[in-house]
């Protein structure tokens, strides 16, 4: 049987355990909501401001929403990982001939598939709020696209390394609120020229999630802003470099 | 002479942490023996199966299994072989029937081939009825139970087994060992495993090593064991055996 073979198999499990444990379903969608809801209200009015780039807030929050689905909602991934090494099933699929690569990327590509909808449903909450998509459908798949290898090579990384060397999903669940402070610390709820704080500015552009969020804001309110496409891959691609090879050596720690 | 199924020389694990849990174990297992490895707490059994089973490197010693060396070729090894650990390693929010046609469909059944073994076990392991019921709601027995059916159900060559009776009643206990019986007599399965029941080791091995601080100290058929410690019982040779090693290390 091969590789592809195994990564399906895997695939379709975490599939399936989707439904059984609801809150991950749930879990991912609450906090958006909450911010549609709080800061909609709360900072509609800031779209009024002149140099404001879109006059319905929800549709300059979209995006952050996006990334507020993904990025928190990856770390039911790392959270299944600690599971299976928690209980030795983990262990037992080791001993099999699916081969690490298959089990590992077998469940990333449900987690992946997860969020890519997830987010799909909130965007769809934003249109019914009279938010408007700049680029149409393409454009918006391809910020659920950016949205979701983000939150891969971010906070997945982050959410799998905590897994692997704690084996304890309740660790990886105490890590989870940091994905808010990423996204907090950007452009995400105001315009670089509305945050006053230099400090804060600074740190806005030291955040890698900052370039990817324009990129996905520019797909939402104006065009293909291909230079700022490019950079939001080039900084994944760059997180990724980073962190999968550092990912897959703690994988490799399994062996003991 | 028939082939080793499991064959090792000298394998070895020490730890990162300098805990050296395996000192150098040589064994040969026949094609279709069934061997039991005794030996206290912390002997070095669980370690040892884990190095055969691929899951734990040895730092020394080389070992095959089913033909295949357990660090160059461990896919191979995978593929021949069936793994119960000492916890029941299975994935609760599965069904027991799922969690059985997973793990026949990895090892290359067919879709309807896996359904009929997980079936065929299912129902063996008196587990029939609650089949389509998530794992988080079996009993520890009933895991165990789940645990060994699948690693049962490729009808692998070499069944690795850690403490296979532990947490089951006893007449689930007197199930299992006819299983195992049975699977080896018709499939000529090998099987290498660890137990503390005496009896158990007693009535199912064909051959018996005990290990104790890392190393085999003594080998041989049931019957051996109990005529070189005079005793009547495997329990009293299998406690002068690990006593005189003791007394052997304290004297050196």
């Amino acid at each position: 049987m091969s590789t592809w073979s195994h990564t399906w198999l895997m695939t379709r499990r975490t599939v399936l355990q989707f439904p059984r444990d609801p809150m991950v379903l749930v879990f991912a969608l609450v906090p958006v909501l909450m911010m549609f809801l709080v800061f909609g209200g709360l900072f509609e009015s800031v779209s009024q401001l002149p140099g404001f780039p879109t006059d319905n807030y929800f549709e300059y929050l979209a995006p952050a929403a996006v990334l507020m689905t993904t990025m928190p909602g990856i770390a039911n991934a790392a959270v299944g990982l600690a599971t299976d090494l928690q209980s030795r099933y983990l262990h037992k699929l080791l001993t099999t001939p699916a081969s690490l690569g298959a089990i590992v990327f077998g469940r990333l590509v449900a987690d992946g598939a997860r969020l890519f909808v997830q987010a799909g449903v909130i965007l769809v909450l934003a249109l019914a709020l009279g938010a408007e998509v700049a680029t149409g459908l393409p454009g918006a798949l391809l910020m659920l696209l950016l949205g979701t290898l983000f939150a891969i090579v971010t906070f997945g990384v982050l959410t799998a390394n905590v897994a692997l060397k704690t084996k304890d999903p309740a660790a990886v669940q105490a890590v989870f609120p940091m994905a808010f402070l990423f996204i907090f610390l950007t452009t995400a709820f105001q315009t670089a020229t509305q945050i006053e704080s230099p400090v804060l500015r600074t740190i806005t552009d030291l955040n890698p999630t900052e370039y990817v969020l324009e990129a996905m804001r520019g797909l939402m309110l104006t065009g293909y802003d291909w230079d700022a496409i490019g950079l939001a891959f080039g900084v994944i691609l760059a997180l990724g470099i980073v962190g999968l090879p550092l990912t897959v050596r703690n994988f490799r720690s399994v062996y003991r | 002479m028939p082939l080793s199924a499991i064959m090792s020389d000298g394998l070895g694990k020490t730890y990162a942490d300098g805990t050296e849990a395996v000192r150098g174990i040589s064994l040969r297992v026949a094609e279709g023996e069934r061997y039991g490895l005794l030996g206290p707490n912390g002997a070095g059994k669980s370690t040892t199966i884990g190095m055969l089973a691929t899951l734990v490197r040895p730092t020394v010693g080389r070992a095959s299994v089913a033909g295949f060396d357990v660090v160059e070729r461990p896919r191979d090894v995978r593929a021949a072989i069936g793994l119960a650990m000492q916890e029941a390693g299975v994935d609760e929010l599965a069904t027991g029937r799922e969690l059985l046609v997973l793990q026949a469909r990895i090892h290359g059944l067919s879709k309807r081939e896996a359904s009929r073994r997980a079936a065929a076990l299912l129902e063996q392991a008196g587990l029939d009825e609650v089949a389509d019921r998530r794992l988080a709601g079996y009993s520890g027995g009933m895991k165990r139970r789940v645990d060994l059916a699948s690693a049962l159900i490729h009808r692998p060559r070499v069944l690795f087994l850690d403490e296979p009776s532990e947490g089951l009643d006893p007449r689930a206990r007197v199930d299992v060992w006819d299983a195992l019986i049975r699977l080896n007599e018709t499939n000529g399965t090998t099987i290498l495993l660890t137990t503390h029941y005496m009896e158990e080791a007693d009535h199912l091995c064909s051959r018996i090593g005990i290990v104790d601080h890392g190393r085999v100290v003594i080998e041989g058929t049931p019957a051996e064991l109990k005529s070189r410690a005079r005793s009547a019982s495997l329990q009293d040779a299998y406690l002068h055996f690990t006593a005189r090693n003791d007394n052997e290390r304290k004297a050196a």
